[in-house]
């Protein structure tokens, strides 16, 4: 719109420091991962920004090894949690994606659902903590209390409606012309919809299933209220790494930190294009 | 009027398809509506009926027997006395107002500056939009580590006084406030930016240019062409915004736990602790459904209200 060189001066200069403040939280997470035991609390002059000796014995303290300086013996390892983490996520994306995407081509070909849309937009307004109550009773009954599948079943339908809305703008987006086609060479609806259509929205399931995923991997109140001990996903066992006895592990935590935000934060970029549909529910189009 | 007849009345092929087509649209739907069926239709039956009770998980009763702590309406009554849900409400509305208004504007003034191409723009976006995908609990503790009385937003406070400063932010209750706020923004910032950008980006150019030819400033395009077509955008991205921020907990909860005291307990941290920690779950059923229902009102007017007013501009 400007192009004078105060504006171009300006712009950069705004860019720039907004993307430095969005950027420190977590370089300084990433920073403190490699720190030694030494560094993590350091106040006053002995602050570091950046790890003066680097090391890895906060992951591999994380995963059993203890060291000369950390010999605070861990409950448990990270490694389950992660685990827990990784199951609880893809299962819960693959509820949410079959359920989403079948009913969403029921909608955007058929008309058929009924009340399911409103439904799932109100489902997406309530705060999951007002609804957990008779989930945590149904699901002591059922004995689906701190197991992955019992966790991976509630974040099925708590991320159905994602699915089910980015599912049906690509759907609602495809040509009609192919399926039709197809029809009148005699293939019956749902050969169609298997053998064509579903073959054909491969980069728009991959893309939706990926953001479902994000979705589901950075849960934290649903595992918190739904497992205890065995099957805590990482964020729920990130606060068991600190106790009155060894103070807060700093290192220990940004480490498992930066595992857990690793992953989201490249999918999400890998999926870029799609954000702005899924994140509205596919009301805008990027 | 024959014509008519005939073009409409189906044939016998078209008819078949058409049951087919309805049969296999409500077996394709059929998963969904079991799923919605069993979160939320049959547990918050299940919610009605246990709040109108004292019921427990302690309480050593199944919670279908729980009518034999039936207390009528005193959950509904108790809570019109309970001030720690009103000021925890209260809270969560003053966070609202602060977050969702500073995360509007510092989203649409970046994407104002993202509009046009400029070397290193595709970079720069990709590294605004890193907050965004950080798990919140994971934000929430980094937060927590940047706000530790020795931590560096204390340093860098330092540099810039040339005295050492301590702020204990953590354990004051209006800068623990500030802090958690201020992880807020931080997080979904990006949000507002990516949404608003890919409005701005939409309005036609043509318009734009020929606004300019006539001598019209940045201030008069932006007023009166950019903002009209960017209402429903807007009106998107705040309602989103608003919504999520409704729910907050998981950052909250983790720098602070809703203290000290109860200076940052928002709503569902404030259900979280009662559920957790004072079990009574007849007590919180109450709570819940009331925050339920008057949601699904307001929602429901939202959304009518929405769909009709995009009928009117199509």
């Amino acid at each position: 719109m400007n192009r004078s060189l105060p504006f171009e001066i300006f712009r950069y200069a705004a860019i720039l420091s907004l993307v430095a403040l969005s950027l420190i939280p977590t370089l300084w997470m990433a920073s403190m991962a490699f720190k030694p035991i030494a560094e993590w609390s350091a106040t006053g002059a002995d602050l570091t920004w950046w790890p003066n000796s680097p090391t890895l014995d906060n992951f591999r303290f994380l995963f059993g090894q203890s060291s000369s300086e950390l010999i605070v013996a861990l409950d448990r390892t990270a490694g389950q949690p992660i685990l827990s983490s990784l199951l609880s996520a893809v299962f819960g994306t693959l509820i949410a994606m079959i359920s989403g995407t079948s009913a969403a081509y029921g909608l955007s070909r058929f008309g058929s659902g009924g009340n399911l849309p409103l439904a799932l937009i109100q489902l997406r307004i309530f705060p999951p903590m007002a609804v957990m109550i008779p989930v945590m009773i149904m699901w002591a009954y059922l004995g689906l209390i701190d197991t992955w599948y019992g966790l991976a079943l509630v974040y099925g339908i708590v991320t159905m409606p994602f699915a089910f809305w980015l599912m049906k703008t690509f759907f609602d987006d495809m040509p009609r012309e192919i399926e039709d086609a197809a029809l009148v060479e005699g293939c019956s609806r749902l050969r169609v919809f298997w053998k064509i259509t579903l073959p054909m929205m491969r980069p728009a399931l991959a893309s939706s299933a990926l953001f479902v995923f994000i979705l589901n991997w950075s849960d934290y109140l649903i595992a918190l209220l739904l497992t205890t001990r065995d099957w805590v996903t990482i964020p729920v066992y990130m606060a068991s790494l600190s106790s009155s006895m060894t103070g807060q592990l700093y290192g220990a935590k940004a480490a498992l930190g930066l595992i857990a935000a690793v992953p989201p934060v490249i999918l999400g970029i890998a999926i870029q294009k799609h954000l702005v549909r899924g994140l509205t529910f596919g009301a805008l189009k990027q | 009027m024959t014509a008519a007849a005939i073009d409409t009345s189906p044939t016998p092929i078209e008819h078949e398809d058409v049951r087919d087509s309805r049969k296999l649209g409500f077996w394709l739907t059929l998963p969904a509506q079991l799923l919605v069926l069993f979160i939320a239709v049959f547990p918050i039956l299940m919610q009605v009926y246990i709040s109108l009770t004292d019921w427990s998980p302690l309480d050593g009763i199944d919670w279908w027997q729980a009518h034999q702590l039936w207390n009528s309406f005193a959950n509904y009554t108790d809570l019109l006395d309970d001030d720690r849900f009103w000021s925890a409400l209260g809270r969560t509305a003053l966070v609202m107002a602060i977050c969702v208004p500073c995360e509007f504007l510092l989203g649409l003034g970046l994407a104002i500056l993202f509009v046009d191409n400029f070397p290193g723009r595709r970079f720069l976006y990709s590294v605004l939009l890193v907050p965004m995908m950080v798990v919140p609990a994971v934000a929430g503790y980094m937060f927590f580590m940047l706000f530790q009385s020795g931590g560096p937003v204390n340093d860098l406070l330092s540099f810039f006084a040339g005295s050492p400063v301590r702020i204990a932010w953590l354990s004051d209750p209006n800068l623990a406030l500030f802090a958690v706020i201020v992880s807020d923004v931080w997080q979904w910032t990006p949000l507002m930016f990516l949404i608003l950008l890919a409005g701005l980006v939409g309005v036609p150019e043509d318009q734009l240019r020929a606004a300019t030819l006539l001598g019209a400033s940045w201030t008069t395009r932006f007023v009166t062409i950019v903002l009209p077509r960017m209402k429903t955008i807007i009106i998107i991205a705040l309602a989103i915004r608003v919504i999520e921020n409704f729910k907050v907990f998981d950052n909250f909860y983790i720098m602070t736990g809703g203290g000290p005291g109860v200076a940052t307990e928002t709503i569902s941290i404030y259900i979280y602790k009662v559920t957790q920690q004072e079990l009574i779950w007849g007590y919180v059923a109450a709570v819940a459904l009331v925050i339920l229902i008057t949601l699904s009102i307001v929602s429901a007017y939202a959304i009518k209200r929405m769909s009709q007013s995009r009928e009117t501009s199509q």
